[in-house]
C-alpha cells in the first residue's frame, strides 16, 4: 500500500504567504496596542497619572487586547508551521522550555492584566504589581520569539548548537541577529499604542497628549532602531535592495510618516490605515529577509502543491462569515439599548 | 528524523498529559458552560427570576475568565508541546488538515468575541440580543470541537484516508460521530459540575434547590450521554486495535478500568449532590470536579494509549517513525536519516527510537529494566521491540544500530551480575530474572504466557529451553545470564511448572 505524502502545500504557495503576513499584521496590531497599552498605561501611572478614567478604560480594554493578540496569533502560527515547519520546529526544539515557557508567560500576563483591570476599577487607580507583572510576561514572549524565529533562519547555527546541547536550555546566543529587531518592535509597540491611546482619548486633551507623545517617540526610535537592524543585515543587503521588498519597506517608511501627518490633524481612519498599511509593509520586507536568509537552503517554492480546494473554500467562507457575526454582534454590543440585560 | 530531539528529564507522556487534560477539561466546559449559560437565561427571564440572572452573571464571569485566559492559553499550550514532542506527526497533521484547523480557528475567533461580549453585555445589551450572542457563542464553540473532533479521531483511526490521503475521508473517520456525541456528553455533564462549583457557596435555600437539582440534571444527561457514546466508541474502533489493546496493551486498559469506576462515583456523586440540593456544601462540588477531572483524564490516556505505537495509526510511529520510510530505514539505518546529530551515535539512536515513552532513570525507565543483564541481550531486546509487552514501535535500524543502542544502555545500568543485585536488594534471583529475561514477552498470566510449556520438564529440559532459546520464536534473545542466575531461573521455571501442572 502507498501511503500518502504528507509533504504538500493545500494551497498555492502565494495564497497561504497572504493569508500568513495578514495574519500576522493583524496579530501585530493587536500585540503592539497590548504591549504599547500596557507600557504607556504603566510609565504614565509611574509618574502619578495614573487615576484618570481614561487610565482606568484603558486598563479596563487589556484583557480585551490580549485575547484578541492571542486569537489573532493563531493563525500565523499555522500558516509559519505549514510553510517552514522544519526550521521553526527545529529552533523551538533547541530552546524547548524558552518555547514552552511562552505559554506560561502569556497566562500569568493574562491573569495579571485582569487582576489589573478589576483592581483599577474598584480602587480609580491603576494598580502597578500586577500591571508590571503582565509586562514582564509579555516582554518575555516578544524577546523569546525574536530569538527564536530568527534561529530559525539559521539551520547551521541550530545544529552547531543542538550538537552541544540537546535539553532544549538553549538559549539563541547570537544577539546581533535579533537584538535590534526585537527593539524596533517593541518601538512600533509603543508607536501603535501611542496611536490607539491618542485615538481612544481623542476627546481628552490630556489622554490625546500622551497618545502623541508616545505616537511620535516610538516611531523616531523604531526608525532609528530599524536603520541599524537593516545594516545589521549586511551580508544579504544588496540582494534585499534588488527585491520588492525594498520598494514595500520605502512604502512604509512614507506611509508611516503619513500616519503621524493625520494623527496630528486627529484625522484617525487615514491615520489608521496608514499605521496598518505601514506594518504590512513592513511585515512583508521582514518575510523577505526570511527568504534571503534561508536562501540556497530552503525555498518554500519547492513544495509540492496539491491544493484541498473543497477545504480551503470552506475555510474563505468561514472566515467571511465569522467576520460578518463578528460584526452583527459588535453592532448588538454598541447598540444603544433601552433595557440592560 | 528531520528535527533535533529535545532531551528533557520528564517523560513526552507526562508533559503532554499534564497540558491536553487541563485544556480539554476546560474547554468541554466551555462549549456546556455556554449553553448551560443561554438555556437558564432564557429560562430565568420568562420567569423574570432576578436570583437566578443574578447567578448567571456571577457564573458567566467565572466562565469568562476560566475559559478565555486557561482554556484558550491551554490550547495554545497544546500547539506548542506537540510541535516539542513529535514535529514530524504534527508536521503531517497541519500538511495534511491546515484548512480545518484554519476553519475552526474562524469558529474560535467567532467564540472568544462571543465570550467577551456575552460577559460584558449582562450590563449594557437589551435581553434579546444578550440571548443572541449567547446562542452565537455555543454554536461557535460546538461547531470547533466538530472540526478539532475530526482531526482527533483521524489520529486513531484514519480509515480511508491511508488509501486515498482525502482530506474528507480522513476527517469524517470511523470514529468521527460516536467521538462527536461522547464529547457533546461530557460537555453538558461538565456544565453541570462547574456550575455546581459556583452554585455551592450560596446559602441554603429554595434558590439553591433548584439550582442544584438543575445542574445535576445536566450533570447526569451529559453522563448518560457519554455512557452510550462510550460504548459506541469502542465498538466503532477497529476490531485489530481493541484486540491488540486487550492482549498486549496494559496501560490503555488499566486507564478505561479506572475511566469506568470514575464514570461510577460521579452518577453517586451526582445523586448525593441531589439529595443535598437545598444545602450543598462547597466541599461536594470540588469533591465531584476531582473526580470529574480525574475521570476525564483517565478517558484521554485511555484513548491516547489506544494509539500504540502509532502517533498516527498505521502512519507514524509515536517516535516520529514514518511508516513511509521504512524500507529505507532497514536499508540505511536510522543514523543516516536523522537530520540532526549530538556526536554521540548511540545517544541520537536511543533518543528517535525509544527516548519519546523511556528515559534511562526517570519516566518509565529503562536502567531498572536491564540491570544486571548484558549488552547482547540488551541489543537482542532493541530488535525485537515489536514483541515486547506494551504493542512498542518496531526497531527498523540495523543491526549495528541496535547493538549501539544496546552499548549506550549497557553503559547506563547496573553491570554487576544480576544475583549481587539482587542480594543487595533482598530479591529473588529466580522471579527476577524470569521478569527480565522472559516476561517483557510473556508476562505470567497473560495471552503470551507460555508457562504451561514448563510443565513435566525437569531441569535438564528447562536448560535445553534456554540453550535453544534464540530459535524458538522470531526475535526471542539467547539466553545470556550468568550460571547462578541460570540455576535460579531454572529453579524458579520448574516452579512455574508444576503450578501448571496441579
Amino acid at each position: 500500500m502507498t501511503l500518502p505524502n504528507y509533504e504538500f502545500l493545500s494551497a498555492p504557495l502565494w495564497l497561504v504567504t497572504t493569508l500568513h503576513l495578514l495574519t500576522l499584521s493583524l496579530h501585530f496590531v493587536a500585540m503592539n496596542f497590548l504591549l504599547g497599552g500596557a507600557l504607556l498605561v504603566g510609565h504614565v501611572a509611574r509618574r502619578g497619572g495614573g487615576n484618570t478614567p481614561m487610565q482606568i478604560r484603558l486598563t479596563r480594554l487589556l484583557p480585551t487586547t490580549m485575547a484578541a493578540t492571542v486569537t489573532l496569533g493563531v493563525a500565523p502560527l499555522l500558516f509559519l508551521q505549514l510553510v517552514f515547519p522544519r526550521q521553526a520546529y527545529a529552533a523551538a526544539i533547541v530552546s524547548g522550555w524558552f518555547w514552552l515557557l511562552v505559554v506560561a508567560a502569556v497566562l500569568i500576563a493574562y491573569a495579571a492584566l485582569y487582576l489589573c483591570a478589576g483592581r483599577s476599577e474598584r480602587s480609580g487607580r491603576v494598580s502597578l504589581p500586577p500591571l508590571l507583572l503582565a509586562l514582564m510576561g509579555l516582554v518575555y514572549v516578544s524577546i523569546t520569539y525574536s530569538a527564536i524565529f530568527t534561529m530559525a533562519e539559521r539551520p547551521d547555527l541550530i545544529r552547531a548548537l543542538y550538537a552541544k546541547d540537546q535539553s532544549g536550555l538553549v538559549w539563541n546566543p547570537e544577539w546581533s541577529d535579533y537584538l535590534l529587531r526585537w527593539l524596533h518592535m517593541v518601538a512600533g509597540a509603543v508607536t501603535v499604542g501611542g496611536f490607539c491611546v491618542g485615538l481612544l482619548g481623542r476627546n481628552d486633551p490630556e489622554t490625546y497628549g500622551t497618545g502623541k507623545s508616545f505616537f511620535v517617540t516610538g516611531m523616531a526610535l523604531a526608525a532609528v532602531l530599524g536603520f541599524g537592524y537593516l545594516l545589521s543585515l549586511l551580508p544579504i543587503l544588496v540582494a534585499f535592495m534588488r527585491t520588492p521588498a525594498i520598494w514595500a519597506l520605502t512604502a512604509a517608511i512614507i506611509l508611516s510618516l503619513g500616519s503621524l501627518h493625520f494623527f496630528f490633524k486627529k484625522q484617525f481612519a487615514a491615520s489608521g490605515v496608514m499605521l496598518f498599511l505601514s506594518l504590512f509593509g513592513m511585515v512583508y520586507a521582514r518575510h523577505t529577509v526570511r527568504l534571503l536568509k534561508l536562501a540556497g537552503q530552503f525555498d518554500p517554492a519547492s513544495w509540492r502543491v496539491a491544493p484541498q480546494w473543497g477545504p480551503l473554500v470552506l475555510f474563505l467562507v468561514c472566515f467571511v462569515l465569522a467576520l460578518a457575526v463578528v460584526a452583527y454582534m459588535l453592532r448588538l454590543f454598541f447598540s444603544p439599548s433601552e433595557r440592560p440585560a | 528524523m528531520n528535527y533535533p530531539f529535545w532531551d528533557v528529564p520528564l517523560g513526552y507522556g507526562i508533559l503532554m498529559g499534564g497540558i491536553a487534560v487541563v485544556h480539554v477539561f476546560i474547554s468541554h466546559f466551555a462549549i456546556g458552560g455556554g449553553l448551560y449559560l443561554v438555556v437558564a437565561e432564557q429560562a430565568a427571564r420568562k420567569r423574570d427570576d432576578a436570583a437566578a440572572l443574578a447567578f448567571l452573571h456571577t457564573l458567566s464571569k467565572f466562565f469568562a475568565r476560566l475559559t478565555l485566559v486557561a482554556g484558550a492559553l491551554t490550547g495554545v499550550g497544546i500547539w506548542f508541546i506537540i510541535g516539542l514532542l513529535n514535529p514530524a506527526a504534527t508536521e503531517a497533521l497541519i500538511h495534511n488538515y491546515v484548512w480545518g484547523w484554519a476553519t475552526e480557528w474562524t469558529f474560535f475567533f467567532v467564540e472568544i468575541t462571543a465570550a467577551l461580549l456575552y460577559y460584558y453585555g449582562w450590563e449594557r445589551m437589551t435581553a434579546a440580543a444578550h440571548l443572541t450572542v449567547g446562542w452565537i457563542y455555543f454554536a461557535a464553540a460546538w461547531l470547533s470541537l466538530f472540526v478539532i473532533n475530526g482531526i482527533l479521531a483521524f489520529m486513531l483511526t484514519p480509515g480511508k484516508w491511508l488509501t486515498t490521503g482525502n482530506f474528507w475521508d480522513g476527517f469524517f473517520n470511523p470514529t468521527f460521530w460516536p467521538m462527536l456525541v461522547l464529547r457533546t456528553g461530557v460537555c453538558v455533564m461538565l456544565a453541570g459540575l462547574y456550575a455546581l462549583l459556583v452554585a455551592a457557596p450560596y446559602a441554603a435555600g429554595d434558590f439553591k434547590a433548584r439550582t442544584v437539582r438543575t445542574l445535576t440534571t445536566w450533570g447526569l444527561v451529559g453522563l448518560a450521554v457519554t455512557v452510550a457514546a462510550g460504548y459506541w466508541y469502542w465498538q466503532a474502533i477497529p476490531a485489530e486495535i481493541t484486540t491488540a489493546a486487550l492482549q498486549m496493551m496494559p496501560s490503555p486498559m488499566r486507564a478505561l478500568r479506572a475511566a469506568i469506576w470514575l464514570a461510577i462515583a460521579l452518577g453517586v456523586l451526582l445523586l448525593v449532590c441531589r439529595a443535598m440540593a437545598r444545602q450543598l456544601p462547597v466541599a461536594l462540588a470540588v469533591v465531584l470536579m476531582a473526580v470529574g477531572l480525574a475521570w476525564f483524564g483517565s478517558f484521554e490516556m485511555f484513548r491516547e494509549g489506544l494509539r500504540k505505537p502509532y502517533a498516527i495509526t498505521g502512519y507514524i510511529y509515536g517516535n516520529g517513525t514514518e511508516v513511509a520510510q521504512v524500507e529505507h530505514y532497514r536499508t540505511d539505518g536510522y543514523l543516516s536519516h536523522i537530520a540532526y546529530r549530538s556526536g554521540d551515535d548511540g545517544a541520537d539512536l536511543f533518543r528517535h527510537a525509544c527516548r519519546s515513552c523511556h528515559t534511562v532513570t526517570g519516566f518509565k525507565p529503562l536502567k531498572p529494566a536491564f540491570d544486571g543483564t548484558d549488552r547482547e541481550f540488551i541489543a537482542a531486546i532493541v530488535r525485537g521491540t515489536h514483541l515486547l509487552k506494551g504493542h512498542m514501535p518496531t526497531f527498523f535500524g540495523t543491526a549495528a544500530e541496535a547493538d549501539e543502542v544496546a552499548a549506550y544502555l549497557f553503559s547506563r545500568i547496573d553491570q554487576r551480575p544480576l544475583e549481587q543485585i539482587c542480594a543487595e536488594r533482598g530479591e529473588s534471583v529466580g522471579p527476577k530474572a524470569y521478569a527480565m529475561r522472559c516476561g517483557k514477552c510473556h508476562p505470567i498470566g497473560t495471552a503470551s504466557d507460555k508457562s504451561v510449556s514448563f510443565a513435566g520438564l525437569d531441569s535438564d529440559g528447562l536448560n535445553g529451553v534456554l540453550d535453544m532459546a534464540a530459535s524458538l520464536g522470531d526475535g526471542m534473545p539467547a539466553y545470556t545470564g550468568s550460571p547462578t542466575e541460570r540455576a535460579a531461573l531454572v529453579a524458579y521455571m520448574q516452579t512455574l511448572g508444576s503450578q501448571v501442572t496441579k
